[in-house]
């Protein structure tokens, strides 16, 4: 029963919950300064100096993250979690062909619950954490310093907002993850094909292909991003 | 800049780590037998009656809050005191596991709509038409509702009716005020051990449960077991104390032959039905379409209402009907009417109280002031507002009441 050990983790072992809180913000810190950098990147036209075959690998880490993240919202086992496991699979069995493989490989909450979330969510941290450490190591170094400031944000946050853990009563309705929950408004008006896979799949593809025509993919990616935001804003206030 | 803010990190540090070492922890996460996380056990030790007991249910379910969170300021967000009001019934005791069907029956019941209460009171008033049609807006969740008064007689159901209603909040209110209402649980509450610290909920309702509203008007509640609202002062004084017994609202009472059945150990749920008291779904004006119990339902019928309901205690053993009590099951016989006297054709119109409710308390000359100068609590807003009524009476008696005709039929008339 994840939920056991997620509530274990917070309410009997030491440090427990202060080490899920700060991973919590960590992990949201990790999403919001890839999407910084991301625009940082497009913005100064590094990838005019990149090889399109490292634009490419560099860019599909972009919903890799956002996988690892939300993985992390299923393992939780809470009632957003299994929720949020539960549409994530459905929505992916939507996709032909390819659908049943990823799900097989990614989620399967349905046949084994939260067991293929976890491994994804650890193994993708993992490699992403590896992989993106040595290619942005051998750039830059980080100064301690810096990761120290961001680590005093995580843990103000963590002290005074605690991370959500939703328990399974008084629901009349459920929201996913925050930054899912655009995606969840936009089901309400398309079919999940359309709302879950096609939707998202839109940056993505203008992002891989950004250096092929910039001024165009630009103009998608911020019009993108602006309906994104203004969906994320009606689910939030729902 | 940058040091400060490492010094101000260094600083929450400490203030983690000393957090840490204040925080309570739970020596393992409780689970429920229904597989539930339920954090709350790991600090509270109530235990309410089986049916809802802890290990099978825990807290939250009823009462809200947090059960993942062991953190008291965490854990508490949301809690429900008291989970069977009206406002939060859909959520808690009418969720869909567990009495799903019950929220909306009992809201259209007269005991949560006051609805016969309203709609008699504006038409006695003058503030309705006469015809007595069924009204929506006689609702006591309209007022609940409502930014202001809109009406003298509302007004003044309001300030002197407005405690007797299944929306009345439990305990909100001072001295006997606190003890009522509460949706479900006005009913269904009685006190529990003093060592399981919860309160005890029941299908077997007390007698005190039903009389802490049904005290007045036809003073039924009161007749029923054998006292009488009494006009005196508590008088003969004895040793220096009342020589009358009184009521929590402090009017005085004085036994008389109690009634039949109470003396036979019934109480108001044995006779009244489910369907009657918590409502069968349909939305009534005037209790008399609500309630289907009838004498001849088990005095010389088989048990069946007259909407055509069971009576749960009627049951047949051997050849004979009997009555089965729902406090302690004690088995009565029944007694079918007199088959000369009742159903003589003489007194074929006769109703049954017309000659076995022998006495009845009356109250003459009732009449009503209010003074526009003074404020009095508004107990459906819970507000102190301009006017305050005051009720007063010429007499009261315990008399053979007056017989009368109400269509076809001769019953008694009561003033009350």
């Amino acid at each position: 029963m994840p939920l056991l050990s997620t509530v274990g983790i917070e309410g009997v072992i030491p440090f427990g919950a202060l080490f899920r809180y700060l991973h919590y913000y960590a992990a949201q810190f990790t999403f919001l300064f890839l999407f910084w950098h991301t625009t940082e990147a497009l913005w100064a036209r590094s990838y005019q100096r990149r090889h399109f075959f490292h634009w490419f690998l560099l860019t599909s880490t972009y919903p890799l993250t956002i996988l690892a993240l939300f993985t992390g919202y299923i393992v939780r086992g809470d009632e957003t979690g299994l929720s949020a496991g539960r549409i994530a699979e459905n929505l992916i069995l939507t996709l032909p062909f390819f659908g049943k493989i990823l799900n097989r490989l990614f989620f399967a909450v349905s046949e084994e619950g939260i067991h293929r979330a976890y491994i994804t969510h650890i193994f993708l941290s993992f490699v992403l954490f590896f992989l993106l450490g040595i290619w942005h190591f051998r750039l830059r170094k980080i100064k301690l310093e810096d990761l120290s400031l961001w680590a005093t944000g995580a843990l103000a946050l963590s002290l005074l907002w605690p991370p959500p853990l939703e328990a399974p009563h008084f629901q009349t309705s459920l929201k996913g993850p925050w930054f899912f929950l655009g995606i969840q408004e936009l089901l309400r008006y398309l079919p999940p094909f359309g709302a879950g896979i096609i939707f998202p799949l839109i940056p993505i593809i203008l992002l891989v292909f950004f250096p092929r025509a910039p001024k165009r993919a630009g103009w998608g990616l911020l019009l993108w991003h602006l309906f994104y935001f203004a969906l994320l804003g009606r689910g939030l206030l729902r | 800049m940058k040091r400060l803010v490492l010094l101000f990190g260094i600083g929450l540090l400490l203030v983690a780590l000393v957090k840490e070492g204040l925080r309570k922890r739970a020596s393992q996460v409780p689970v429920t037998t229904s597989g539930q996380v339920e954090m709350c056990l790991s600090c509270h030790q109530e235990r309410p009656e089986k049916v809802h007991s802890r290990e099978v249910i825990g807290c939250s379910p009823c009462h809200g809050g947090d059960p993942l969170r062991i953190d008291k300021h965490l854990a508490h967000r949301g809690l429900i005191k008291n989970p069977a009001d009206l406002r939060v019934v859909d959520y808690t005791c009418g969720a869909p596991s567990c009495h799903p069907e019950m929220p909306e029956r009992v809201k259209k019941s007269l005991m949560a709509t006051n609805r016969g209460i309203i709609n008699t009171l504006r038409r006695y008033w003058g503030e309705i038409p006469e015809n007595p049609r069924f009204r929506e807006e006689d609702d006591v969740a309209v007022l609940l509702n409502e930014k202001s008064v809109s009406s003298l007689a509302l007004d003044y159901f309001r300030k002197l009716c407005g405690s007797c209603h299944l929306w009345f909040e439990k305990g909100k209110f001072p001295d006997f005020l606190g003890e009522k209402g509460g949706g479900c649980v006005a009913c269904h509450l009685v006190p529990g051990p003093k060592e399981a610290k919860h309160p005890r909920l029941t299908r077997k309702i007390p007698i005190q449960n039903c009389v802490r509203c049904h005290n007045r008007s036809g003073r039924i509640g009161l007749t029923y077991q054998g006292l009488y609202e009494d006009e005196g002062y508590g008088t003969p004084y004895i040793e220096g104390d009342f020589g009358e017994p009184f009521l929590v609202d402090g009017r005085f009472v004085r036994e008389i032959p109690a009634d039949v059945h109470f003396k036979a150990g019934l109480v108001c749920i044995d006779c009244h039905l489910a369907e009657e008291t918590m409502g069968d779904g349909k939305a009534y004006t005037h209790f008399e379409e609500s309630v289907e119990i009838e004498c001849v339902t088990c005095h010389g019928g088989d048990g069946t209402t007259r909407k055509g309901r069971k009576v749960s205690g009627v049951k047949k053993q051997g050849n004979q009907l009997v009555f089965i009590t729902k406090i302690d099951a004690k088995v009565l016989p029944l007694k079918a009417p007199d088959a000369l006297k009742c159903r003589h054709k003489v007194h074929r119109r006769l109703s049954c109280q017309a000659c076995h409710a022998s006495r009845v308390p009356q109250c003459f000359g009732c009449h009503v002031r209010r003074d526009p100068r003074q404020t009095q609590l508004d107990k459906i807003s819970g507000q102190e507002t301009p006017g305050a009524w005051e009720e007063f009476r010429s007499y009261q008696r315990l008399e053979e009441p007056t017989l009368g005709l109400k269509g076809d039929k001769i019953v008694i008339l009561v003033p009350g």
